[in-house]
């Protein structure tokens, strides 16, 4: 029975008004990029709680992608500040646990940066392709 | 320990506190929390302190006291961390400043050895309130011994091994119930939206690293967590290591008098952080 390659899960939490329309346009310009991505549109970075990634990763996610507006750009204003101060403390701590952070990856692409959107999502499914599946086990 | 007592008979007396949340020696010689009033004034002859094998976390009780009577002042017995506790509390708007009233203690050293009791940095207490009524200042553990040897264990081995701890959890939700910071009338560790419920163990390790992202900012480092805990699960470790982060990151000191507040508190403030490279 031949290997089977590594196909990671990996969720993405993109922002409503900047990711969201950027991955919509990397769409329209018909922009290859891998199908591992499953896609969860929120209406601002700054409300994907650490919950919310925690729950993902518990349920085998194998990567956690989140895009928001580029800072000083958030259609909330400042949404994205908290976006960042939460995901960075959500690293660290996942670290300190013994669990990749890279796995957890932040991003600001805004509603224009279509080629820029494919581009990281390719990038992305590649490295978790690397680190291979995820150490937790999953929950029911 | 007559200065303490003093000083406690002055405050009831006067009437400058209605009551005082401190600890009383029983007749089966344990030392239990217990709340002295004027009443009953012979009461704080029997009053003790016992940092080192009675620990109770007094703020908490003195959250449930004030929330009974918001009008009146209340003393109580703080230790470092006690204080580091209602600072938080003032500026999480569960306590008023102006009406408690601190009657501190030092820790001996081998209590804030064994506790890595850190500070005091600027204004935060170390094992030692800023009121000292009772106790000798003692020096403090500038860094955790138990974070580095931890920090310094390869990646795998340190999956392995708070999975280990992780797994021995019962849910007996002894660490939020006793921790003096866990005030949440709803609790999102008992929510089935936000993590798996109904399995024992927790899932692993999304129940306590969910608890450690809620105590970012908020715990305040008095180890009564830890101590309860029937697993022996080391939730100091990740704790500290949480609250190193939050000064590293946001330069922010859990603890702190009422001047600055949490990071996560507040909505809208315009840090520098940077996302890091793919």
């Amino acid at each position: 029975m031949a290997d089977k390659e590594f196909e990671p899960k990996i969720i993405g939490f993109f922002c409503n008004w900047c990711t969201y329309a950027g991955a919509d346009l990397a769409g329209v310009s018909r922009l290859q990029y891998p199908p591992n991505i499953r896609v969860i549109r929120v209406m601002c970075s700054g409300t994907v709680s650490p919950h919310h990634v925690l729950r993902a990763l518990q349920k085998g996610a194998d990567g956690v992608l989140i895009g928001g507006c580029h800072i000083g750009d958030c259609h909330y204003l400042k949404g994205n500040y908290m976006t960042i101060k939460r995901i960075r403390f959500l690293q660290d701590i996942l670290k300190f646990t013994g669990f990749n952070p890279e796995r957890l990856h932040l991003e600001w692409i805004s509603a224009a940066e279509g080629p820029k959107f494919a581009q990281v999502v390719r990038d992305f499914t590649e490295k978790i392709k690397k680190l291979g599946p995820t150490p937790i086990k999953r929950a029911a | 320990m007559d200065r303490l007592k003093e000083k406690v008979r002055e405050l009831l007396k006067t009437g400058k506190a209605a009551g005082f949340v401190g600890y009383k020696m029983t007749e089966g010689g344990h030392v239990l929390p217990h709340f002295f009033t004027k009443d009953r004034l012979e009461e704080v002859d029997e009053a003790a302190v016992c940092p080192g094998d009675a620990r109770y976390p007094l703020d908490k009780l003195l959250q449930a006291v004030a929330a009974k009577y918001p009008e009146e002042t209340f003393a109580i017995l703080v230790r470092g961390c006690d204080e580091r506790g209602l600072n938080e509390l003032f500026k999480w708007g569960q306590l008023e400043p102006d009406k408690v009233v601190l009657v501190g203690i030092a820790c001996p050293q081998e209590l804030a050895d064994y506790c890595e009791c850190p500070g005091p940095y600027d204004k935060v207490p170390g094992p030692f309130a800023s009121v000292i009524d009772y106790g000798e200042k003692c020096a403090p553990v500038k860094k955790s011994e138990r974070v580095i040897r931890v920090d310094a264990l390869a990646e795998d081995e340190r999956f392995k091994e708070w999975h280990a701890h992780f797994d021995r959890c019962v849910k007996c939700y002894g660490c939020r119930d006793v921790c003096p910071m866990c005030f949440c009338k709803e609790c999102s560790l008992e929510h089935p939206e936000f993590i798996t419920t109904a399995t024992v163990p927790p899932s692993n390790p999304e129940f306590h690293l969910a608890r450690a992202t809620h105590m970012a900012g908020r715990c305040i480092d008095c180890g009564l967590c830890e101590e309860t805990c029937p697993a022996d699960i080391p939730l100091r470790v990740l704790y500290k290591k949480g609250n190193q982060m939050v000064k590293e990151l946001f330069g922010y000191e859990t603890g702190s008098p009422p001047d600055t507040k949490s990071p996560f508190t507040l909505l809208g403030e315009e840090v520098t952080l940077e996302t890091k490279p793919l």
